[in-house]
């Protein structure tokens, strides 16, 4: 086993009238890509402003590198990356001044063409000398997470990375996170895209109203909530859905859709099979694999719009 | 250091190239300058218009009028002796006028010969306005001369005008340091308001919370930032003033000194009042409300000694009434114990309010 980077037991932080954070405990390893995931206010964005030592806990501990965040965070400050969730680059300042002023900061000194070298990483070369407030919402978190790299943190945190990016943006900045991890850094990410979490994270912990309800790898999770491939019908309307019953084939309606849920891949054959006879009309048919979002509506019964959780 | 200077660097560039701040701190004191330097040299006329009806056929009218424009001061216009002059007045908004009477000749020499009694000249006007205690005080010195003159007599003791600094100094000489200290002010506390403002708003103290930089060293870069920009602005507006207006005043080590110890005061006045600044518009109230009595009570626009003593009382717990001061005694009178004095006082609370800034300030979320 790696080293445990990130230790966190018992953690709360209330406010009054609301646990934003409430006792919750997971380890994040060197290395690995760690993703909370959850709807908005579920607690994630306090939980990692609490391990950057911006907010102090009520209760519990928070651990990063050893460190106890709320007492000695100023200790392993300088092997910490940041990318806020409200990430704003300075109006004035080009992406290569801003890298090369927050390199200072960190105790690094960088030259203009370390600077452009570190832009290009991002794919934000061509803008490297146009003034922050001319750049698009992709590209300012693209430099927030240059400026976030620049001190070369062993851990980063990326609060929303791609939030508000369309979707051209957010695979960049995916394949990012992706080189990051590449490169040996530990990354912690938030985020309310499932597909993101799914897509980048070697584990997930999902929140919801301040509390963890699963945690583990991706696929794990999916297969320990029981959640089943589906077979779709689509178009097969009320008709088919009386026909695939007939046949004693459980099923459920979804709008014009016929859903027949598929417990055991064994039974996945003979219910093709059966399914394959049917007389009723059918627009498309096609198999759909359980993903996090079928673990998300079984755990906390959220719902999801446009690949965004909502509490 | 080197974060001080790199964070120094980065403001620098931002401010500059805001354009907003360039102009408070360059532009507007040239352009005070030019404005207070226009109306308290003696560039442009400064003879102020009298309108007068003079109702007095015989020759003491005439000479009475003669001698008023003769003091270059007033110069003498006139209102048809057909017009109701109060009514003249009303219509016309005339903030003054000068009312002889019909047969004042005679009245005079009447009164000189036999009876005594008064025979006056009347001035019309608004108590309200500075130019009517100017036309009443010209009006009453000629009536005197010519008092002296019918009674044959000549004035004894009389009154011998002397600046208490360099003889060559004017009005304008003594307002520069206000403007200076003003502008110091507004400068370092004003914008370093409205920066606390902007960094809340825009998150920028949550990202500085997650680097090396301390508070301290982002006060500090913003005071060397604050007392290097004024010092350039000190240096273009008596530029200004001496080429436009030939003011003399002087740039020595201690008004530099005073500068210095402004701008680190001023800044951390300005990070102590954005404690309680949420946005950047919150920020110019808030500094406005600070700002503005302090830049009047100050001294800064005029002496403090014209202003009630409970006034005094008030400007001496104001620490732009130190800077003012002190700039004065520095670069006017070239006073340098003076000058140490009120460098003491602004130094003893740079430094408390520089310690309390740092301290209190949070970058942090509760």
């Amino acid at each position: 086993m790696s080293e445990t980077v990130i230790e966190v037991h018992g953690l709360t932080k209330h406010y009054p009238g609301a646990k934003a954070v409430d006792g919750i405990d997971f380890d994040v390893h060197a290395g690995e890509v760690f993703s909370l995931l959850g709807p908005n206010g579920a607690g994630k964005t306090t939980t990692v402003e609490i391990l950057e030592g911006l907010r102090s806990p009520t209760g519990g501990t928070a651990r990063v590198f050893g460190v106890d965040v709320s007492k000695d965070y100023g200790k392993i400050r300088r092997r910490v990356g940041v990318l806020p969730q409200e990430f704003e680059p300075f109006d004035r300042l080009t992406p290569t001044e801003a890298v090369t002023y927050w390199a200072n900061l960190f105790d690094r000194r960088i030259s203009k063409a370390d600077a452009k070298k570190l832009l290009g990483q991002v794919s934000l070369s061509e803008r490297a000398d146009v003034q922050g407030l001319k750049l698009s919402g992709g590209e300012k978190r693209k430099l927030g997470i240059a400026m976030a790299l620049v001190g070369e943190p062993e851990l980063l945190f990326l609060d929303e990375p791609t939030t508000g990016l369309d979707p051209k943006a957010r695979r960049d900045v995916w394949g990012l996170i992706r080189r990051i991890e590449g490169e040996g850094r530990t990354v912690i990410l938030t985020t309310h895209y499932l597909e993101e979490a799914e897509v980048l994270a070697d584990n997930v912990a999902i929140m919801h109203k301040g509390k963890i309800v699963a945690e583990g790898p991706p696929a794990e999770l999916v297969a320990r909530s029981g959640a089943r491939t589906t077979i779709v019908l689509g178009g097969a309307g009320k008709e088919g859905l009386e026909e695939v019953t007939r046949r004693g084939i459980p099923a459920v309606l979804d709008h014009d859709d016929v859903l027949v849920r598929v417990s055991d891949p064994r039974e996945m054959k003979t219910i093709l099979a059966k399914l394959s006879a049917l007389e009723a009309p059918l627009k498309d048919m096609y198999t759909r694999r359980a993903t996090l979002e079928d673990v998300f509506l079984r755990l906390v019964g959220a719902k999801m719009d446009e690949g965004v959780l909502q509490a | 250091m080197n974060k001080v200077l790199a964070d120094l660097t980065a403001f620098a560039k931002q401010y500059m190239r805001s354009g907003f701040g360039a102009f408070f701190t360059f532009i507007f004191p040239i352009l005070l300058i030019l404005l207070f330097g226009a109306i308290f040299t003696n560039t442009g006329s400064s003879t102020m218009d009298l309108p007068t009806q003079n109702l007095d056929t015989g020759p003491m009218g005439a000479e009475f009028l003669k001698a008023l424009n003769e003091t270059k001061v007033v110069r003498v216009t006139m209102i048809p002796a057909t017009v109701d002059l109060q009514r003249y007045i009303q219509d016309n908004s005339l903030s003054v006028a000068l009312y002889i009477p019909a047969n004042w000749t005679r009245d005079v020499f009447v009164s000189n010969a036999s009876t005594h009694a008064w025979v006056n000249v009347t001035v019309y006007g608004d108590p309200s306005k500075s130019t009517y205690g100017m036309a009443i005080g010209v009006v009453q010195a000629v009536a005197q001369q010519a008092n002296f003159f019918i009674a044959g007599a000549r004035p004894i003791v009389g009154v011998d005008p002397a600046s208490i600094a360099s003889p060559q100094y004017q009005y304008i000489d003594y307002f520069l340091p206000g403007i200076i200290g003003m502008t110091v002010m507004t400068t370092a506390m004003f914008s370093m308001t409205s920066v606390c403002g902007e960094y809340r708003t825009r998150k920028y103290f949550k990202l500085l919370a997650t680097t090396t930089l301390s508070k301290a060293q982002w006060l500090a870069s913003k005071m060397l930032w604050y007392a290097i920009a004024l010092i350039a602005s000190l240096i273009v507006t008596t530029a200004v003033g001496v080429m436009v207006f030939g003011m003399h005043v002087t740039i020595n080590a201690m008004a530099l000194v005073f500068i210095v110890v402004g701008a680190i005061l001023f800044t951390s006045l300005g990070m102590l009042l954005g404690i309680v600044v949420k946005d950047p518009e919150s920020g110019a109230a808030v500094a406005n409300a600070i700002g503005f009595p302090m830049m009047f009570l100050s001294g800064s626009f005029w002496p403090l000694e014209s202003m009630p003593g409970y006034l005094q009382t008030v400007a001496k717990a104001l620490p732009l009434t130190y800077l003012n001061s002190g700039l004065r005694d520095a670069m006017v009178y070239q006073n340098m114990g003076s000058a140490l004095v009120n460098l003491g006082v602004l130094a003893a609370l740079a430094a408390v309010l520089f310690t309390l800034a740092a301290k209190l300030v949070s970058w942090k979320e509760r």
